[in-house]
């Protein structure tokens, strides 16, 4: 009798374990939407959700993403576990290319790299005759500066800029903080410390209004400041089993007139910041 | 989808992996506790050494090495599990198992031996001995199970790594309001912090309840 | 049941507790065993049910030793039942820890109930069958225990100075289950007791228990009218009495 009730127990538990697993298991069948991985910074510039829905609805296929760090959309790409792969990275899209991971790549949009900081701007960056010259400055003036130092597109950007004004970043002091995180994370760290930051003015326009204590310092359309973003469906040839074709609709419809006009009107807090610019081999 | 919609969807998913994770492990965990719990010190020593140490064993890391394993480019790619839901309870039941375990070993091994022989001389064999101690520790097992959910609906870094928070398939409220500070919007993510603490609060009350019971 | 019990030695690392028991008991018969704490007493009663295991020695019950497959042994031990000093209930209420040997051998409704209920009414705990087992009082407790020993009918009843806490009401009470269930069942008692008047009470026959080893063994008016050994003297005319 005793034994009984928790023989009992036991049979209850199995059941709601099994239809719970079941459950869990009907909603993790096999998917049927096209995968893409991208990074954080393309997320927080809220261009997305619209764009994705517009391109459902002109082709009835869905798309959903994972944003993460550059080097891990990449390295999603390079696992097979996604289809497409949306970066602004050119050098690390080349590495990806050459590697046989990418099977082509179209050129979709940019935008621009920004200098922000503390309104103040003890370090003259508003007077700024070129971005080296802009970050020649801080180093000048030991101002606070966070670097994503995460590998991201805008992090080698960054340190390409250092490079340019001839400065070595390994061997900057204390007033250089590695925040290692996204472009969302930054600005908010950046924001709390008062102190200077390189961004794309997607996130930043995105993010401005939660910012108070930082200013827009350096935005101009040096070509030099161009962040790139391009396109890579996955090789189906390395990867069997990626959604190829569906990738390559994807591509192709970025860079066709009903892509490239949308890219073009998206606006973030009333500021347009793509600039559409779509070509490749796709 | 609505605001209100997306919520629902995100507290249904979390309460869903978080449930089931709990419910596979504590399966897995308690026999398995019991059993070693019953043996003399000495003999467990070893097993017990490698679970304490499992105790110190991050989420994260846990995540990531299922994420290893369930990526298409890993061992159990095939099965097309990583980015779901179910590849985010199997992060889950490798974090809790542990948990549930130690915590029902511990509290079975200091029921009173008296228990066991009482129950012994009473003509109890293996496995009504088992139970019986099982029994009186039951107090202590429903503590195990409930720590082991509340690692669960609270764990943000495996189902995050596992799960890629992909809208509509596996965003629950951790990892939701980790995306929500990193855009800065903490009305929202204050939002969901509460409405977990709300779920736990209901599931938490429902298993308090339950204790009551087994006390002696 | 019978027991017989050849050259028991039992050991706990150096110490030597049990040096060589020798001891016949006949079937229903009520057997009292009696000595100073310490002496062994317990741990005998402890090798006859299994729960230690003697370095050297034999016990026969029923003149067969223990049987080496589980299924005989377990079947073995359900015939014999014990009573400690201080009763051990299991969580629940009266009626569940007086069922619990029932549920062991598979008992079904409604014989579980109906023998549950007997074996209360016996110890004249109907009323409490309901009541939680840890607010019992100790002479509650003890009947519940005493209860839950006897419903399974063992063919031996070992006691282990089962009333030494109790105060004489519940003494009464006890005492008179034991005779009333050796009476009726024929079943074996062995009765562990530092307490002469006890054994002069119920026993059939009694053994002293000195330092490890069966001094004197005698039917109950001559061991204590008469004792042949010294020590028997000295311990029933008061240096040990309870």
């Amino acid at each position: 009798m005793h034994f009984a009730s928790m023989r009992q127990y036991i049979v209850v538990l199995i059941i709601a374990a099994v239809v719970a697993l079941a459950v869990t298991a009907y909603l993790s069948l096999p998917r049927a939407y096209l995968l893409m991985a991208t990074t954080t910074s393309t997320r927080d510039t809220g261009l997305l959700p619209p764009m994705l829905r517009n391109f459902t609805l002109d082709t009835g296929i869905e798309v959903r993403y994972i944003a993460v760090g550059t080097g891990q959309a990449l390295d999603a790409g390079r696992r097979g576990d996604v289809d497409v792969v949306m970066v602004h990275a050119p050098a690390l899209e080349a590495e990806f290319i050459a590697s046989k991971d990418g099977l082509c790549r179209n050129q979709i949009m940019y935008n621009t790299f920004v200098i922000v900081g503390p309104a103040g701007d003890s370090a003259g960056v508003r007077n700024a005759t070129s971005a080296p010259d802009a970050l020649a400055r801080i180093y000048d003036n030991r101002s606070r500066f966070e670097s994503r130092a995460d590998n991201s597109g805008t992090n080698i950007k960054e340190l390409a800029l250092w490079s340019a004004a001839g400065l070595n970043a390994a061997s900057f002091g204390t007033w250089y903080e590695k925040t290692n995180q996204g472009m969302g994370a930054t600005l908010t760290i950046a924001n709390e410390r008062a102190a200077y930051t390189l961004s794309d003015d997607g996130t930043w326009f995105a993010r401005e209004p939660t910012l108070p204590y930082l200013g827009l310092l350096y935005n101009r359309t040096d070509s030099v400041l161009r962040n790139q973003y391009s396109v890579i469906p996955v090789n189906p040839a390395t990867h069997p089993g990626v959604f190829s074709e569906r990738a390559l609709a994807f591509a192709q419809w970025l860079v066709g007139p009903r892509g490239q006009s949308f890219i073009g009107a998206f606006k973030v807090h009333g500021h347009t910041i793509f600039t559409p610019d779509g070509t490749g081999d796709c | 989808m609505t605001l209100a919609g997306d919520i629902l969807q995100i507290t249904a998913l979390s309460l869903l992996v978080a449930g089931t994770s709990t419910l596979v492990a504590t399966l897995i965990a308690v026999p398995i506790g019991t059993v070693l719990g019953l043996r003399e010190v000495g003999s467990a020593r070893l097993l017990r050494n490698i679970l304490f140490t499992l105790y110190g064993l991050p989420p994260v890391l846990a995540g990531l090495l299922v994420f290893l394993l369930l990526s298409r480019a890993g061992p159990l790619g095939p099965l097309r599990l990583l980015y779901t839901p179910l590849g985010m309870v199997i992060a889950q039941v490798v974090i809790v198992t542990p948990i549930i375990l130690g915590i029902t070993m511990s509290v079975v091994s200091t029921v009173e031996r008296r228990v066991k022989d009482t129950a012994f001389v009473l003509g109890a064999d293996r496995y009504q001995l088992s139970i019986t101690v099982l029994r009186e520790a039951a107090a202590g097992v429903l503590t195990a199970i409930m720590v082991g959910f509340g690692r669960a609906i609270s764990e943000v870094g495996a189902v995050f790594i596992v799960g890629g928070h992909i809208e509509g398939q596996t965003q629950v409220l951790t990892t939701t309001i980790i995306t929500d500070v990193a855009q800065a919007e903490y009305g929202h993510a204050v939002a969901l912090g509460v409405i977990l603490l709300l779920l736990a609060a209901v599931i938490y009350s429902l298993l308090y309840r339950i204790q009551e019971r087994t006390l002696p | 049941m019978s027991l017989e019990v050849s050259g028991l030695v039992k050991s706990f690392g150096a110490r030597e507790v049990l040096r060589g028991i020798d001891l016949r008991i006949e079937p229903g018969e009520i057997f009292a065993i009696a000595g100073p704490s310490g002496a062994g007493k317990t741990t005998l009663l402890r090798c006859v049910d299994f729960l230690l295991r003697p370095e050297t020695g034999s016990i026969r019950y029923d003149g067969a030793t223990t049987p080496a497959e589980p299924a005989p042994a377990i079947a073995l031990r359900r015939r014999i039942g014990m009573v400690a000093q201080n009763p051990l209930l299991f969580r629940g209420n009266a009626a569940y820890n007086v069922s619990f040997g029932l549920c062991i051998r598979d008992v079904d409704e409604p014989e579980l109930s109906r023998r549950t209920a007997d074996a209360l009414k016996a110890l004249g705990m109907s009323d409490l069958a309901a009541t939680r087992a840890s607010v019992l009082s100790a002479g509650e407790a003890q009947r519940v225990a005493f209860a839950r020993a006897v419903v399974v009918r063992p063919d031996l009843l070992l006691l282990d100075e089962f009333t030494a806490n109790l105060d004489p009401t519940n003494v009464n009470i006890l005492e008179g289950a034991v005779r009333e269930y050796n009476r009726s069942t024929g079943a074996t008692v062995i009765l562990v007791t530092h307490n002469m008047f006890q054994a002069k009470r119920l026993a059939n026959r009694v053994a002293l228990l000195l330092e490890g080893r069966i001094v004197e063994v005698g039917a109950v008016p001559e061991f204590f009218e008469n004792p042949k050994d010294p020590r028997t003297r000295a311990f029933v005319t008061g240096e040990y009495a309870y």
